[in-house]
């Protein structure tokens, strides 16, 4: 089973989740047409990879139409984090986008409410560490 | 000895430091009339400088650290300090992790320590009654 | 009129989401709230990164103290589908009899706080009063009042007797005539209707833009619970209705909650009359995971949880991400405040149920004078009104 949206097949992984992988420029036009299906950001969780040197977004969505959670995954490279923000094509991503800033790093270009502090001690700010970076030490 | 006027009516804050919201629904609990603190002139303060005792709860996250130092100096003397809960003594499971100091001895003095994860409201209670009780000598 | 900024709750993050409300009034009218994190990060997500699998069981259950049957759940089930095992059906059925008996004495610790906030203290201390019955419920199954830690891999870690189950029957009956009760107050009584009705509304085609989840959402008319759209558990076999409202205010919020724990109760007693026999305590747990990922879904009482779990093998998890209800419902409903008086601000937010309202203490700073006034939000409810 899939389930083809915009052109894009989402493979069926687990019963009721769907997932496609697409590249940092495509980002922008897949989540638009997730969003057509009724579909509100559940969360978008950032994965470290060190040995393949990425850090891997999953922009998790739950569609009440298809009764489906839609998950996009994109990579970015790990020493220059940097994509696109979507929190205009859906408010709901701000936040998520702020906590993945703050904690591991990414740079959503776009929107202006990154900063760091949002969730992580002072200490930890100063040191200019990410905690949830495989490597922070902490 | 003018600790001994609040052993009528002391009035107890509570403060979250990080907490999970176990030990803050059960300080609550201790405050509400099926444990009838009122009896014993307990009472919760909204504000430090109404309390007598600060109940303190949760891992000590380093941001809330400095509020509940600054909280601690807000309250007038004689004050006293309960920390309640296993993180608020030891850390907990928290212990290990980064943004927590994980003792809340080592911000503010401590008078009495309420174990468990959560403690019980009596336990709660009980808490407040052994400090009342070492003020009345 | 005097723009004033009113910081609500810097030290008292009494949300499970460590968060503070920075309100902009000019006068009454508010215009503008920024909401403030890192008061209560704990650092859990990469506390479970460097403990094993079964550690982890315990530091889900503490990322919230009113809600942790349900983070225990989601954890397990993620890392049961990893792990390769399937609780027997008497498992899941203990399971879900302590997630609704969770349901029902959050949503009746919300409607007590709801109660405080809009000065009406008495019925929050009857209601406090009366959620203790569900406590000892909650206690009489799980053998804890708060963190239930009855979830393990496979399995539950307690058993269900006959004693404590027709016990468990016995006091469900004086649970729901309360919250018929409590229903009623809040549907009928003239204070609190005028009070919580068109208050911090979000419109059907608003709420999944800002992808608030839970009773939030479907106050605002959408058909969307975790438990029938994606069920887990013993929920496919439990017959119970979506409860969801069209006005999309405070006041429907509320109600979604009340119907909700009524609900919640007519599952406890079907499933506690129709437990299945057979095993529930597994006799070993497993300690490694196959590599891998997994999306688990479960619905808390403030809406959907999600933990993605990712597996690299061995004995440690290699990330779990855990994304609470509260975090979108109280984060992204900045908006909602604007356009309401300053008294709204503490029934708004206590309406997205952010787990125990921040009635603690706010600081009032009147920014042409630089007076500062220190306040609860109890009071600033009262002196805002009228």
């Amino acid at each position: 089973m899939s389930l083809t949206l915009c052109g894009r097949a989402f493979k069926e992984v687990a019963p009721r989740r769907y997932v496609a992988t697409v590249e940092a420029s495509e980002l922008r036009r897949a989540i638009e047409a997730v969003v057509e299906e009724e579909a509100y950001i559940s969360s978008i969780s950032a994965i470290d990879m060190p040995k393949e040197g990425k850090i891997e977004l999953n922009y998790v969505f739950w569609s009440v139409k298809h009764r489906a959670a839609i998950v996009v995954k994109v990579a970015v490279d790990r020493s220059d984090p940097v994509v696109p923000s979507i929190s205009d094509i859906i408010p709901g991503a701000v936040k998520g986008e702020m906590e993945a800033h703050d904690l591991m790093g990414v740079v959503f270009e776009g929107n202006r409410s990154l900063r760091r502090g949002f969730l992580a001690s002072e200490d930890v700010v100063v040191r200019g560490v990410y905690p949830l970076k495989k490597d922070s030490g902490v | 000895m003018e600790a001994k006027i609040i052993r009528y009516s002391p009035w107890v804050m509570h403060f979250n430091a990080g907490a999970c919201n176990g030990c803050d629904i059960e300080v609550l609990a201790a405050l509400t009339p099926l444990f009838d603190p009122e009896r014993l002139g307990v009472k919760l303060a909204p504000n430090p400088r109404h309390a007598d005792i600060i109940i303190v709860t949760g891992a000590l996250n380093k941001k809330a650290a400095e509020r509940l130092r600054r909280l601690y100096d807000q309250t007038p003397s004689p004050k006293f300090v309960i920390a309640c809960g296993a993180c608020a003594i030891s850390g907990g499971v928290f212990a290990d992790s980064y943004p927590v100091i994980a003792r809340a001895d080592k911000v503010v003095p401590v008078d009495v320590h309420v174990p468990g994860c959560p403690p019980r409201p009596e336990a709660v209670l009980y808490g407040i009654k052994r400090l009342l009780d070492k003020l009345g000598g | 009129m005097a723009l004033v900024e009113i910081p609500i709750g810097p030290q008292h993050p009494a949300l499970h989401e460590p968060v503070m409300l920075k309100v902009r009034a000019d006068g009454e009218d508010v215009i503008g709230v920024e909401v403030n994190t890192g008061y209560n990060h704990r650092g859990v997500e990469k506390l479970l990164e460097k403990n094993s699998w079964v550690r982890g069981m315990y530091i889900a259950g503490r990322v919230c103290g009113i809600c942790n049957a349900v983070h225990t759940q989601t954890y397990v089930q993620g890392v049961e589908n990893l792990m390769g095992v399937e609780p027997p059906p008497r498992a899941n059925y203990i399971r879900t009899i302590v997630m609704e008996l969770e349901r029902i004495h959050s949503h009746m610790l919300i409607s007590a706080v709801m109660a405080e906030v809009i000065g009406f203290t008495t019925l929050f201390m009857l209601i406090m009063r009366d959620r203790e019955k569900a406590m000892y419920l909650k206690e009489l199954v799980t053998g804890n009042r708060v963190h239930a830690d009855i979830h393990v891999f496979g399995g539950v870690k307690r058993d269900l007797d006959e004693v404590r189950r027709s016990r468990v029957l016995d006091e469900l009956r004086r649970v729901e005539e309360r919250l018929k009760y409590y229903r009623r107050v809040f549907e009928t009584d003239y204070t609190i209707v005028r009070r919580l009705s068109e208050v911090g509304r979000i419109k059907k085609s608003d709420a999944l833009k800002l992808s608030v989840v839970g009773p939030t959402l479907r106050g605002s008319g959408v058909r969307s619970d975790v438990r029938f759209e994606d069920p887990y558990a013993a929920y496919p076999e439990i017959p119970f209705s979506v409860i969801y409202r069209d006005e999309g205010d405070s006041w429907a919020r509320m109600m979604v909650r009340l119907d909700e724990a009524l609900e919640s109760v007519n599952m406890i007693r079907y499933a506690l009359e129709r437990l299945p026999q057979g095993p529930a305590v597994p006799k070993a747990i497993p300690r490694t995971a196959r590599p891998g990922e997994v999306f688990s879904r479960v619905e808390a009482p403030r809406g959907e949880l999600f933990y993605h779990i990712v597996s690299a093998g061995g004995t440690n998890p290699y990330r779990v991400k855990i994304r609470t209800p509260s975090f979108l419902n109280v984060l992204n409903t900045e908006s909602t405040y604007l356009g309401h008086r300053l008294a709204d601000v503490p029934v708004i937010l206590a309406s997205y149920d952010p787990c125990i309202s921040c009635m603690e203490r706010v600081l009032v700073v009147d920014e042409r004078s630089g007076r500062r006034v220190y306040m609860s939000l109890k009071e600033l409810a009262q002196v805002g009104f009228g």
